[in-house]
């Protein structure tokens, strides 16, 4: 450009494209009135590709109130993200990491934390499931809106469980049960919590309802706008009265059938039984909580997997990698920020 | 051997001595030569050598080495040529000289044959030197010495290897190298591997089947779903045949809603309207005692926003504002 003023003494006119601004997201929810929660995933220090992209479908998984393309650079510290985060209406942060030992996920409520610290002990990315899938299922509008959560497991009064609990209830928006649509029900994260490893599963699902007690073809038929195979009928009647293949799985869906109060689609009507079907769709995690600090990455340890620590300074060996040795100095500034704050 | 071809050579050499006899001082001189002429000729020799290293590294490829050390191998072999014809003629000389000194004879002789030793010494093919006929060009001699130096390299038989023709001097140098890059292909291959496993760690590909394991949870989640299902239907049954787009019913859902939420609150919702409108008769009931004239009012402005009926009696005023704030109440509280 500069060149090119230089050569023809006139500089090209510049047009600004206007640019079309996308809906801003309501920071409270119409109905409920509730603040909605919304989230940062990004990572700290280096991670390899496969947790990148792990990162990329958690964010998806946090639709549609999270920052998608959300870049960061090498020298952003978490400072950088908070500071971002009071503007923009953001709660809650995942930050991935990677030590030499396992991959780590810390989930965390901004400003003021607390932190839970998870060891991830293995994952599955959603690329990876839906490759083992026959038919993996995608539908357009999927990640339109937010999740559901179901916890699992979390029964007993411990305070590590609980604070697990709080924290992972808030990070969607609360539904309304009078008002929720269940149109906007899509998908569902699970976590369940296994007493006797301490590990948490971390599960994703889309959410299908299928009428029942209509045959297959005729499910289809309504689906899929195409003309049936009729070749082998004598009569039209019987597309309708033929069973056809068996659904071996009908026996079970007693107990995942739901009446609708109002349609779903085309297929699932209203006042009629539909089941419930539940399909993954990733990524997968199991989970392990390692810690649990009560600042944003810092302050006081109010539980820790390795060893009970009264003082502020954490005994885990594992989390001492270089990185981490980074991210301590980072937390000690933003201890003193704050504390200039409260001044 | 090289003695006698040079006492053949001696007749005719001779004749050329007679001519140029008055050069035979000088020619002493060149007898002393050689050593400073062998010094020059090792001094060449080491360029050349140089170079020929230098190429040697330059060029990886197994061909270019061997045609370097061909060339070096020839132009040594013209060097040597052109020594061995300077000791010729220097063998000449000394004849003549031996001829004139008997006494000097013998000690030349040795002299000679000190030269000619060195002279083989030099060469590396001795063989050759003899074959070489005499009077004959250099440049044909260079030819010669050419050709045998290349028939000698093709002679060679090339043992079975993978390496190819190389010269056996090079061979070592080849395998060892060849050995080093394998080595540390190995030890790259290794580390990165190392890495990938490390990068990978956690990383794990789902069956394609379902487990019990995710039959369980799949199981457990479902359950979540019809629950909360269930507990929709329930909520909106309640309000259903009511339809949220037409406005007419979204007024009463939200009626609903209100009266829900301030059973909530544990506060009555209607009181609070009561209570507004009751202040505004007591405003109403003040107005008689009050200007009759709006503006005069002291809550002019305050309760109607209609500036257009000013001039309208007090007591319907009154109760237009009445009305007003009641339905304004009510729809602030919607």
């Amino acid at each position: 450009m500069k060149q090119r003023k230089n050569k023809h003494g006139f500089r090209k006119p510049f047009v600004m494209k206007k640019q079309k601004q996308p809906q801003e997201q309501p920071t409270v929810d119409p109905v409920t009135g509730k603040k909605i929660p919304k989230s940062f995933v990004f990572s700290r220090g280096k991670i390899p590709g496969s947790l990148k992209q792990l990162q990329m479908d958690l964010r998806k998984l946090m639709l549609p109130y999270t920052a998608l393309s959300l870049r960061e650079k090498k020298r952003n510290n978490l400072r950088d993200f908070l500071n971002v985060a009071g503007p923009l209406g953001v709660t809650h942060f995942f930050i991935l990491s990677k030590t030499a030992t396992s991959p780590y996920l810390r989930v965390a409520t901004t400003p003021q934390g607390p932190t839970l610290t998870f060891k991830i002990h293995d994952y599955s990315l959603a690329a990876d499931i839906a490759r083992s899938q026959l038919h993996p299922r995608c539908p357009k509008d999927l990640f339109k809106n937010s999740a559901l959560i179901v916890l699992s497991g979390f029964v007993s009064g411990e305070l590590p469980l609980r604070l697990t609990t709080n924290m992972f209830q808030n990070i969607f928006p609360t539904i309304d049960v009078k008002t929720v649509k269940l149109s906007t029900c899509q998908r569902i994260l699970l976590l369940n919590y296994n007493k006797e490893t301490k590990l948490i599963d971390f599960r994703h699902y889309s959410i299908r309802l299928q009428p029942i007690g209509v045959s297959r073809r005729l499910r289809k038929l309504v689906q899929s706008h195409q003309v049936p195979d009729l070749r082998n009928l004598q009569d039209i009647s019987d597309f309708v009265t033929k069973a056809g293949y068996g659904s071996e799985s009908e026996a079970d869906e007693e107990a995942a059938t739901v009446t609708l109060s109002s349609d779903i689609g085309r297929v699932n009507r209203a006042s009629t039984k539909s089941a419930v079907k539940l399909q993954e769709v990733g990524p997968r995690m199991t989970l392990q909580l390692v810690k649990i600090e009560k600042g944003l990455c810092s302050g006081e340890v109010l539980f820790s997997e390795y060893g009970k620590t009264g003082g502020k300074e954490e005994s885990d060996d594992e989390m001492q990698g270089e990185e981490d040795a980074e991210g301590d100095k980072e937390e000690d500034s933003e201890d003193e920020d704050q504390d200039e704050e409260l001044d | 051997m090289a003695e006698e071809m040079a006492m053949v050579e001696s007749g005719r050499a001779r004749r050329k001595f007679v001519k140029t006899q008055g050069r035979k001082k000088s020619s002493k001189k060149a007898k002393v030569r050689p050593s400073p002429h062998e010094q020059k000729k090792v001094k060449i020799d080491q360029k050349m050598k140089k170079l020929f290293r230098k190429r040697a590294r330059e060029y990886n490829s197994d061909d270019e080495e061997d045609e370097a050390t061909v060339t070096a191998a020839s132009e040594t072999r013209r060097l040597a040529s052109v020594t061995n014809k300077r000791i010729e003629e220097d063998d000449i000389e000394s004849e003549d000289q031996s001829g004139d000194e008997g006494a000097a004879g013998p000690l030349k002789k040795s002299n000679k044959n000190a030269t000619d030793v060195n002279n083989h010494s030099s060469d590396d093919e001795g063989e050759d030197e003899n074959e070489i006929q005499p009077g004959i060009t250099k440049f044909t001699e260079g030819c010669r010495a050419f050709k045998m130096a290349f028939r000698n390299v093709m002679k060679k038989s090339i043992p079975d290897d993978m390496l190819g023709p190389i010269l056996s001097a090079h061979k070592k140098l080849v395998i060892e190298k060849l050995g080093e890059e394998e080595a540390e292909r190995k030890i790259k291959g290794e580390a990165k591997k190392e890495k990938q496993t490390l990068a990978e760690k956690g990383h794990v590909k789902p069956a394609t089947y379902l487990d019990s394991h995710e039959k369980f949870l799949i199981s457990v989640a479902t359950k979540g779903v019809v629950k909360l299902f269930n507990a929709v239907n329930k909520a909106q049954t309640a309000q259903k045949g009511l339809n949220p787009s037409r406005t007419k019913e979204a007024k009463e859902i939200r009626k609903r809603t209100k009266q829900a939420f301030f059973s909530e609150l544990g506060k009555p919702s209607l009181p609070s309207i009561g209570a507004t409108t009751k202040v505004n008769e007591g405003t109403g009931k003040v107005d008689d005692q009050q200007p009759a004239w709006a503006p005069l009012r002291d809550n002019y402005m305050l309760t109607s926003s209609k500036l257009k009926d000013w001039d309208k009696m007090p007591d319907k005023n009154v109760s237009d504002d009445m009305g007003r704030t009641s339905e304004d109440s009510s729809s602030d509280e919607d």
